[in-house]
């Protein structure tokens, strides 16, 4: 029954975001797979370039790797956690139906005012923007104060701060490590002549080693 | 099959003469015409109008194709996939033709699309002999039809040459359930649909060949496979329901 459902949905969408379809159009047929680890999604472009839940045991020719933490990440609107997104198969084709999906719009408004009317439908979607924008409000702000405690009271999370120190500290230790190696190198190189020439001429007279002269003992005096 | 040189095929359990089940079926469908549309409502309990709408979902059919709707009965199919298409559209109108070989069916079908305001053309044909040149379709379905048809494979062929290359024929058939379901869905089948054909249809036997078909009828895979034989490719399917309906799209390609 799941189909059937989430296909009319889908159908609905695509047909309130008709800009859609050229772009879908090109890879008709193929299947993709949105893989949330929890659950996973199953579509398929149709000819007319509108999406459907795909058959049974079909192979999927690109899948989209997204874990929970990066839906929410990707839910709350940060840039970066698309670039975070694992793509297996089809690279062009994940791109384009995950760049056309993140830009279909649900025009809710638009459903209720069949029911309701224009101005009510108007209201109700203007009271669910406003209820919404509370709840992303107060799950970030809870967020926050979640791992502030975790930060500053528990000390199991790390400030970036001192994330940030932490790192420089091991850039520089790296740096030092390496001018370190520099030395030694250079030291090594200085070395490694000196016991070459001997091996090529065997038979020129060996220097006499340079030794410290050790101050005169106050017995000998 | 053949019984004593006769060619047999299956109406129902039973085993008849190949040319006998035409008439058969014919029988059972005139039948049930007047009562077909509350049956489907009471038997699924609504549930194919979903199954229906699904396989039009599925179609990615597009205003201005062309559509064959075969043993397409009431019409149900055909509406659905009237609006789609646009058959009454003023720019790049869409075309879809109602076909079915019985006439008790198909003239109720045919009343039913023009109470709707649909003048689509519809034909009393058999699906194994389609009157249509070869490549003239984008998509061709066949929802609760085939496997009343004697010859499956040869009206497989038939439908796979009348679609144009690119187009794709849907079958929506009763199929295999799910196996935990199976007991009570043999409990439904064989006890309860006969008892609603008589009480709503007047008609027992037709319900009770309704149950004995779908159980004589290939599984989700062998479907799959008869597909692929006639000449189609890229067959998928969707189980609906938990098998007890599956739908099977297939591919016509150069």
């Amino acid at each position: 029954m799941i189909a059937p459902l989430v296909t009319r949905f889908l159908q609905h969408i695509t047909q309130q975001n008709n800009w859609a379809r050229p772009h879908l159009m090109p890879f008709a047929g193929q299947m993709i797979t949105f893989d949330f680890v929890l659950m996973q999604a199953h579509l398929i472009i149709l000819e007319d370039g509108s999406l459907a839940i795909a058959p049974d045991r079909t192979q999927a020719d690109a899948t989209v790797h997204i874990p929970p933490s990066l839906s929410l990440r990707l839910a709350t609107g940060d840039a970066h956690a698309k670039s975070l997104i694992k793509v297996e198969g089809d690279l062009h084709l994940a791109t384009e139906v995950s760049k056309v999906l993140q830009q279909m719009r649900w025009d809710i408004e638009e459903d209720i005012s069949h029911v309701v009317g224009d101005i009510a439908a108007f209201k109700l979607g203007e009271v669910s923007k406003s209820m919404f924008a509370q709840a992303k409000k107060q799950s970030t702000d809870l967020a926050d104060m979640v791992s502030e405690y975790w930060q500053e009271e528990k000390n199991i999370l790390a400030k970036k701060t001192h994330v940030t120190q932490f790192n420089d500290a091991v850039d520089t230790l790296r740096h030092d490590v390496e001018r370190f190696e520099k030395r030694i190198d250079k030291l090594t190189q200085s070395i490694t002549p000196a016991s070459t020439s001997s091996d090529e001429a065997p038979a020129a007279k060996p220097k006499k080693p340079r030794t410290r002269r050790s101050p005169p003992s106050q017995e000998s005096a | 099959m053949e019984n004593n040189g006769e060619h047999t095929t299956h109406f129902g359990f039973k085993t008849v003469a190949e040319h006998e089940k035409k008439a058969k079926v014919g029988e059972v469908f005139h039948s049930v015409a007047q009562k077909y549309d509350v049956m489907n409502d009471v038997m699924s309990a609504g549930l194919h109008r979903v199954w229906k709408q699904f396989a039009v979902d599925t179609s990615g059919v597009k205003a201005g194709d062309k559509v064959l709707d075969i043993a397409g009965g009431s019409g149900d199919l055909s509406k659905l996939f009237a609006k789609k298409v646009g058959v009454n559209a003023s720019h790049n109108p869409g075309e879809v033709i109602l076909t079915d070989i019985n006439a008790s069916m198909l003239g109720v079908g045919r009343d039913r699309m023009l109470d709707a305001g649909l003048a689509i053309p519809a034909m009393q044909c058999n699906a194994e002999q389609l009157p249509f040149p070869d490549q003239t379709f984008d998509c061709v379905i066949v929802a609760f039809g085939l496997r009343n048809m004697t010859h499956k494979d040869v009206a497989l062929k038939e439908m796979q040459r009348v679609l144009k290359t690119g187009g794709r024929l849907l079958v929506l058939e009763f199929s295999k359930v799910w196996q935990p379901l199976e007991k009570l869905y043999d409990l439904y089948s064989f006890k309860l649909l006969p008892m609603m054909g008589k009480w709503i249809a007047k008609d027992a036997d037709s319900y009770q060949y309704l149950a004995e078909s779908i159980r004589m009828h290939p599984d989700q895979e062998t479907l799959k496979q008869m597909m692929l034989d006639a000449g189609f490719h890229r067959v998928d399917y969707y189980n609906l329901s938990a098998g007890v309906v599956a739908l099977h799209k297939g591919y016509k390609t150069a």
